[in-house]
């Protein structure tokens, strides 16, 4: 794409989600979401052929589709409060509604049908933004709703996500599926933090940014988006398989990993409200999780697996792409769990 | 007084020589077998003596020889009861052992192992005598197990054969079920009453003693072939003639009825346990009339005919009534071995055939053992003034006027009649007609080790009822006064299955052979008793333990429940989850329901 472009669109993807992130009145929160739609469709679209061009449609449906159910809310709230700031809490029937077009949005369940598909069709940077990138704005406007929501149906969506994220991810080959699976399963678990504790959730999810963020940036570096490609990875890149198997680990919750930290706060804050059967099944629908991370890493890094001989010896050529940021992406992803006193300083 | 106590137990001193000589090895003659029928014929004679003193002087005897063992405060001795059952029965039982030794010389002189034979045989006696003479139920028991280890020893004689070990098991095991109810009346008594005598027994005349009684009641069915634990008896025809017509027509079964007679103090104060024993008697009187008037063996028809007759004995227990059913005991013996022994004859005049439908015209060629079967069967029918009329017509009689069970008396009477029947049956296959076996057999009987039993138990057929029933001190008042059609009954019904019976057998004898019909099934196969209760029941569970242990086990728990179901469900859910269409309207559709569903539920609950 031509690179002027490609810079205007960028910054305006960028200021859609602050306008979100930062307004007080409701209609601005509606067109910063609307600029980083229309934005980010040609972004989508890098490579032109119809499964892209099937991809971006589906995404421009529902998240426009959401748009508008966030429009219906605040015109509810304007409606019986009168008023169209931020700053006050929300009419309960407005709330249900912006629950709802959040978490369509963000591809909770059930409305999760379209991010594996998304997900699937567009290039593995593309894939990187909006798995990443585009959860920010939804999730600071949930946050910032978050006093007002009925917990009933926050529950339920992030109950039937977290299930959805595991038993998807189960059947699946292709990386990018993998990886919207995922981020399904992570941001169910966000919003049953937000019931609670919404900077725990926020945790969650910087955390979730940074693990997907370095896992995608590892399959990007060898181009890999199948199963079989990434266990190629011993013969070009051989650190990598190290650094792919302490990632995807640290993405299903192990400890010590980094990736537990915020499961580890979720379940505290969780049972200090007298929830235990909640965090036990999102616990064991995390182990789904990380059966399937583990099968990745079972035929990336443990194993050996065969491959055409011609080139057997690909790792002793000089790597091309650059990769600056991945170092200390994967310190970050990996090693942050002896950080967590500094957590003391949030309250 | 002295006489009486050493005479007895001079009889029973004169029946263990025999055995410890044999253990010792002192008798060196070859004649061994002889040695014991003598011995027998001397013990015989010997019992006679107190016999007739009790007859003459009425006067009971305990012997208490020996103290075995104190347990706390219960003594347990040597004692012999001596009264009214144990000196009446002693002379029958003598009299009948010393004519099957004399006639088994010639039945089983072929055999190399005679001497061990005589020796099982007189084993089988002595501990008869225990059990008849006992007077505590530690004795009464060691006897009880004695004649059952003997029946094992002795229906198992030709063990080369299958079907005679299996025969010899099956004894063994119904026996034992009996020998359950029997230790239970003995646990009861030994809690209950602190003692195992019989005096102390009944001068404590115990009230509630269903208990006890019951399990008495389950040793005789055991013992005696009552229904429900009968099968064993048929099946114990495998063992030689001499057994069959000693322990399983005249002495071993009767033990089982006998222990009821022994009680009955305690029984006829308990109304329950009479109903019992009446209905069950009835059951199986009738029930084995029926499985006897298919059997084509003739060794298995005499032996259902005792085992009808042992219900007609229970019966008469049940109408409270110990002393006739007592008194059928001593006179069936009689004519029972007799009717074995003539059996006997006939099988090994044919060269060891057994199948009725292989006999017939020996009418003419063994006229001796034509008398005696003709005359047992009369007498075993109860015709007037043999010997079976004095207790069986005397025990038609009490059924018929005393205030007990309708239905019970009227299968009684349906199986007097049957009797008639298979007696009849058993007289025209065997006896008249055409010959139907092969022809170069030698027919000989006359021999007189064969003869000389039969007509010393031809004699007793006729005459023992007679003398027996003249002499004995009555206990009971028997029904001095009954309408007609009452005191006829049991010889109208036994004339009429005689005629039934014959009239059938004259017309049909030249009709072609039908495919059986249901009820012929139902007897040719004994009721469907062994084929359900032998094989059904260890099939079903065997097969239960096989699915518990193989499928329920293994298969289920062990590898269904959790793993498999774990993982088949995984799949499946994952699946099913993760195959999508791809179709937007169905995205739209599921936001529209969802959206709608909330909104109801959450706003309008």
């Amino acid at each position: 794409m031509n690179p002027f472009a490609l810079i205007i669109i960028m910054l305006t993807v960028v200021l859609g989600t602050l306008i979100v992130m930062t307004s007080s009145h409701w209609l601005m929160v509606w067109i910063g979401f609307e600029m980083n739609m229309l934005a980010i469709i040609p972004i989508l679209m890098k490579k032109y052929n119809p499964r892209s061009m099937e991809a971006c449609t589906k995404y421009f449906l529902t998240q426009a589709t959401a748009s508008m159910l966030l429009m219906l809310a605040i015109t509810i709230n304007l409606v019986h409060s009168g008023q169209w700031s931020t700053m006050k809490p929300l009419d309960p029937t407005a709330s249900i509604v912006m629950t709802l077009a959040m978490a369509m949005k963000l591809g909770l369940a059930p409305f999760h049908f379209w991010v594996p598909e998304v997900a699937q069709g567009i290039q593995l940077s593309s894939g990187l933004i909006l798995l990443t990138w585009q959860k920010l704005a939804p999730m600071s406007i949930l946050y910032q709703i978050s006093p007002t929501i009925n917990s009933t149906l926050i529950l339920t969506l992030s109950i039937l996500s977290v299930a959805v994220g595991g038993w998807g991810g189960l059947n699946q080959t292709q990386l990018r599926k993998i990886m919207a699976y995922s981020s399904i399963a992570h941001m169910g678990w966000m919003t049953a933090a937000m019931m609670f504790s919404p900077m725990m959730a926020l945790l969650n999810l910087v955390i979730y940014i940074i693990l997907t963020t370095t896992t995608l940036m590892m399959f990007m570096m060898n181009s890999t988006t199948t199963t079989l490609s990434l266990s190629h990875t011993w013969n070009k890149t051989p650190l990598l398989t190290t650094a792919i198997l302490a990632t995807l680990l640290s993405l299903g919750g192990l400890p010590p990993l980094s990736g537990f930290l915020p499961k580890w706060m979720i379940i505290q804050e969780l049972t200090k409200n007298d929830n235990i059967i909640l965090p036990t099944f999102m616990v064991i629908t995390a182990l789904l999780n990380l059966f399937f991370y583990m099968r990745l890493t079972y035929s990336t890094s443990l194993t050996t697996f065969p491959s055409t001989n011609n080139m057997k010896l690909k790792w002793q050529l000089n790597p091309t792409k650059t990769t600056i940021y991945l170092p200390p992406l994967i310190i970050l992803s990996t090693l942050i769990l002896p950080l967590s006193p500094m957590l003391i300083l949030l309250e | 007084m002295n006489l009486f106590t050493s005479s007895m137990l001079l009889t029973l001193l004169i029946l263990m020589m025999p055995v410890m000589m044999s253990n010792l090895n002192i008798y060196t003659k070859s004649s061994y077998p002889n040695y014991v029928k003598t011995m027998v014929s001397y013990a015989f004679m010997t019992s006679l003596i107190p016999t007739i003193i009790f007859i003459q002087s009425g006067q009971d005897m305990v012997i208490s020889n020996w103290h075995w063992m104190t347990i706390q405060t219960m003594k347990l001795t040597l004692s012999f009861k001596l009264d009214y059952f144990s000196m009446i029965f002693m002379p029958v039982a003598l009299f009948v052992t010393w004519s099957i030794m004399e006639f088994s010389l010639w039945y089983m002189h072929s055999d190399p192992n005679i001497n061990r034979f005589f020796k099982y045989l007189l084993m089988f006696l002595i501990t008869m005598m225990i059990l008849v003479t006992a007077n505590n139920l530690f004795q009464l028991f060691i006897g009880w197990e004695g004649v059952g280890i003997m029946s094992f020893m002795l229906i198992g004689w030709w063990f080369g054969r299958a079907d005679a070990n299996t025969a010899a098991l099956q004894a063994i095991l119904y026996n034992r079920i009996g020998d359950v109810g029997l230790l239970m009346a003995m646990a009861w008594f030994l809690f209950n009453l602190n003692t195992w005598e019989l005096q102390q027994i009944f001068s404590l005349n115990p009230t509630n003693t269903n208990l006890p009684l019951a399990g008495l009641l389950l040793a005789a069915t055991g013992k005696s072939a009552q229904f429900g634990l009968h099968p064993w008896l048929p099946s114990a025809m495998e063992g030689p003639t001499p057994v069959s017509a000693l322990l399983h027509s005249s002495t071993m079964v009767v033990a089982g009825i006998f222990l009821l007679i022994r009680f009955y103090p305690l029984t006829e104060n308990n109304k329950t346990i009479q109903t019992m024993m009446l209905c069950l008697g009835a059951i199986t009187t009738l029930f084995t009339a029926i499985c006897a008037l298919t059997q084509n063996d003739i060794k298995k028809i005499v032996a259902f005919s005792t085992s009808s007759q042992l219900g007609l004995m229970m019966v008469t227990v049940g109408i409270n009534q110990p002393h006739l059913a007592f008194l059928h005991i001593c006179t069936h013996a009689f004519f029972k071995a007799m009717l074995f022994m003539c059996s006997g004859s006939i099988i090994h005049s044919l060269g060891d055939e057994q199948d009725i439908r292989k006999m017939g015209g020996l009418y003419k060629t063994l006229p001796f053992t034509t008398t005696a079967l003709i005359t047992g069967s009369l007498a075993l029918t109860g015709t007037p003034f043999l010997t079976g009329f004095y207790s069986k017509d005397l025990i038609i009689e009490s059924i018929n006027t005393s205030y007990t069970n309708a239905w019970a008396l009227m299968l009684t009477l349906i199986a007097t009649s049957l009797t008639a029947v298979y007696s009849t049956r058993i007289i025209y296959f065997a006896l008249m007609g055409q010959p139907r076996f092969p022809t170069l057999i030698l027919i000989n009987e006359n021999n007189p080790l064969l003869m000389n039993p039969i007509k010393r138990l031809l004699m007793g057929s006729i005459f023992a009822g007679f003398l027996i029933s003249n002499n004995i001190t009555p206990m009971t008042v028997p029904q001095m006064t009954m309408p007609t059609h009452l005191k006829m009954t049991a010889i109208m019904i036994t004339l009429l299955g005689f005629t039934v019976a014959l009239e059938l057998s004259l017309a049909t004898q030249n009709l072609k052979f039908k495919s059986p019909s249901n009820s012929t099934k139902f007897s040719t196969l004994l009721g469907y008793f062994p084929t359900t209760m032998h094989r059904l029941q260890p099939f079903l569970n065997l097969l239960a333990s096989q699915k518990v242990a193989s499928m329920i086990l293994d298969l289920t728990w062990l590898e269904n429940i959790l793993p498999k179901s774990i993982s088949a469900f995984q799949m499946s859910t994952s699946t099913m989850i993760s195959t999508q269409k791809g179709q937007i309207k169905l995205y739209f559709l599921s936001f529209l329901i969802t959206l709608a569903l909330t909104l109801l539920t959450l706003k309008y609950i």
